[in-house]
């Protein structure tokens, strides 16, 4: 489901490896990385390049593990989204509420 | 867009290539695709992306044995469900009971044919999906026995506009879409289109508190003569934000109340997709967009409301996000622009809501990957 491709001091980068994220795979991807959260204690970088797909179910999920991460005082930082994904998000304005970034380059640069 | 029947998937594990080969060659054949895993280790890799019918697991394999595996599925909730076979040459009573206290369904001693093992898995999963369908059918008739209902059946008459709607579930089971009309008093009516976001029972389950919520505010504010509809939008967000039972649950909402008297309708949604207007004397369809943020993100959200004055044929389409998905041979996308572009020529051939609803769901174009529902106001005078 995802993938921890960079551990630095004071944020992980990951990859969510799935083409549709959905319901079939939001409750495990929502457990994952709030386990990553509470274990690393540091923002989350979260590379959606391989996902084409995304359902409410899996939007709630990010969402709640952005208040998750807004409890423990980090930032959720969302990368590489296909333009469809991040249409739809700026569509519903989840963009007011997520960093988003074109790349992981991007975000770390700010 | 009809519901495509779904291929079932199992999840072979066993150490041993040739098994495996052979195995899920035989299954292929009857129609049910394989993915396989040498290992329980590898097994559950796999099941960190896919979610199989079933699983087929072989008992005897070195590092971690089928006991062990089975164990660790059974610590997981996603996974513990899942029916879950063992294959075996041992004939053990002992460890056929310790299995079965494990949950595993049944064992498949590997001597047996490949054909039986096959049917064997087959009325496995088909008793499964029977049970599962019983569940929800009774669910289903407990739903309409108790009378909630998170869909109307009819649609509000005011004088000057039609209003119509058109709303289907995901997969025929109720899920997170939620319509209301309500006649507040003799001048005003109130039109609600929700979304919680998720699918199935679950979401469906919530629909009723955050409509009792929003009922309860749109009375609330017509009673203290606050004809507001972003002011509702605020306590409706702000009291379900108090509210420990729907913490993690979100929802989109379009509001609108009708003036009866100078048929002027106010707007405020609450990450809901853009409204569609479309203007008759001039043929051109315009988005009208809400600012306000999902119901439940954060308590204070501001909602702004707007007013929005349709002239004589003007059309106003309210739709939930199922609406603008779509699948087809690349996969599943979320598309709004091709969707407006939809009902912008199907406006323009003046075609009926009856007519639009047949050409959009007309089963070869798509298939439906969500709650489908549209709402639309036409003014008549």
């Amino acid at each position: 489901m995802i993938k921890i491709i960079k551990d630095t001091e004071n944020h992980l980068l990951i990859e969510i490896e799935v083409s549709e994220a959905n319901l079939n795979n939001s409750d495990l991807f929502k457990t994952q990385v709030i386990q990553l959260l509470d274990r690393h204690e540091k923002t989350v970088i979260i590379d959606f390049n391989q996902v084409e797909y995304i359902d409410s179910s899996f939007l709630g999920a990010l969402v709640a593990i952005l208040k998750h991460a807004i409890g423990m005082k980090l930032d959720i930082i969302l990368v590489g989204l296909k333009s469809d994904v991040h249409d739809l998000l700026k569509l519903i304005r989840l963009d007011k509420v997520f960093k988003i970034f074109g790349s992981y380059n991007e975000a770390i640069n700010v | 867009m009809a519901t495509s029947a779904q291929v079932k998937t199992i999840l072979l594990v066993d150490d041993n290539q040739l098994f495996l080969k052979m195995l899920s060659q035989a299954f292929k054949k009857s129609g049910i695709e394989c993915i396989t895993a040498e290992s329980g280790k590898q097994a559950l890799e796999i099941l960190t992306s896919t979610l199989p019918d079933a699983i087929l697991s072989d008992y005897e394999m070195p590092s971690m044995n089928g006991m062990e595996f089975r164990q660790q599925l059974m610590a997981d909730d996603t996974f513990k469900d899942i029916p879950f076979i063992f294959l075996t040459y041992i004939i053990d009573n002992d460890l056929m009971v310790k299995g079965l206290n494990l949950q595993a369904v049944d064992y498949v001693i590997k001597d047996t044919p490949v054909n039986v093992i096959v049917s064997k898995i087959n009325n496995l999963i088909y008793t499964v999906q029977k049970q599962q369908e019983l569940s929800k059918s009774e669910l289903k008739k407990a739903a309409e026995a108790l009378n909630v209902k998170s869909i109307p059946t009819k649609t509000p008459e005011i004088d000057g506009f039609d209003i119509d709607f058109w709303h289907r579930p995901y997969q025929d089971i109720p899920g997170g879409d939620f319509i209301d009309f309500i006649n507040a008093n003799e001048r005003y009516t109130f039109i609600v289109l929700g979304d919680i976001m998720g699918k199935k029972w679950m979401a469906w389950f919530f629909t009723f508190s955050f409509l009792s919520y929003i009922r309860a505010a749109i009375r609330f504010c017509v009673l203290s003569r606050d004809y507001s509809v972003g002011s509702i939008l605020q306590k409706v967000n702000d009291v379900i934000c108090l509210d420990d039972v729907l913490k993690d649950i979100l929802s989109s909402l379009s509001l609108l109340m009708i003036d009866n008297e100078t048929l002027i309708i106010t707007y405020a949604g609450a990450g809901d997709l853009p409204l569609l207007h479309f203007e008759a004397d001039t043929s051109t369809l315009k988005q009208i967009s809400g600012d306000g943020l999902l119901l439940g993100l954060f308590a204070g959200n501001e909602y702004t409301e707007q007013q929005i004055t349709l002239a004589k044929n003007d059309q106003l389409l309210i739709f939930t996000d199922g609406m603008i998905d779509f699948s087809d041979d690349t996969g599943k996308k979320s598309d709004y622009n091709t969707f407006a572009r939809n009902i912008d020529l199907m406006l323009n051939k003046k075609y009926s809501f009856k007519r639009i609803q047949d050409e959009l769901f007309e089963p070869s174009l798509a298939v439906q990957v969500d709650d489908c529902s549209i709402i639309n106001i036409r003014k008549t005078m």
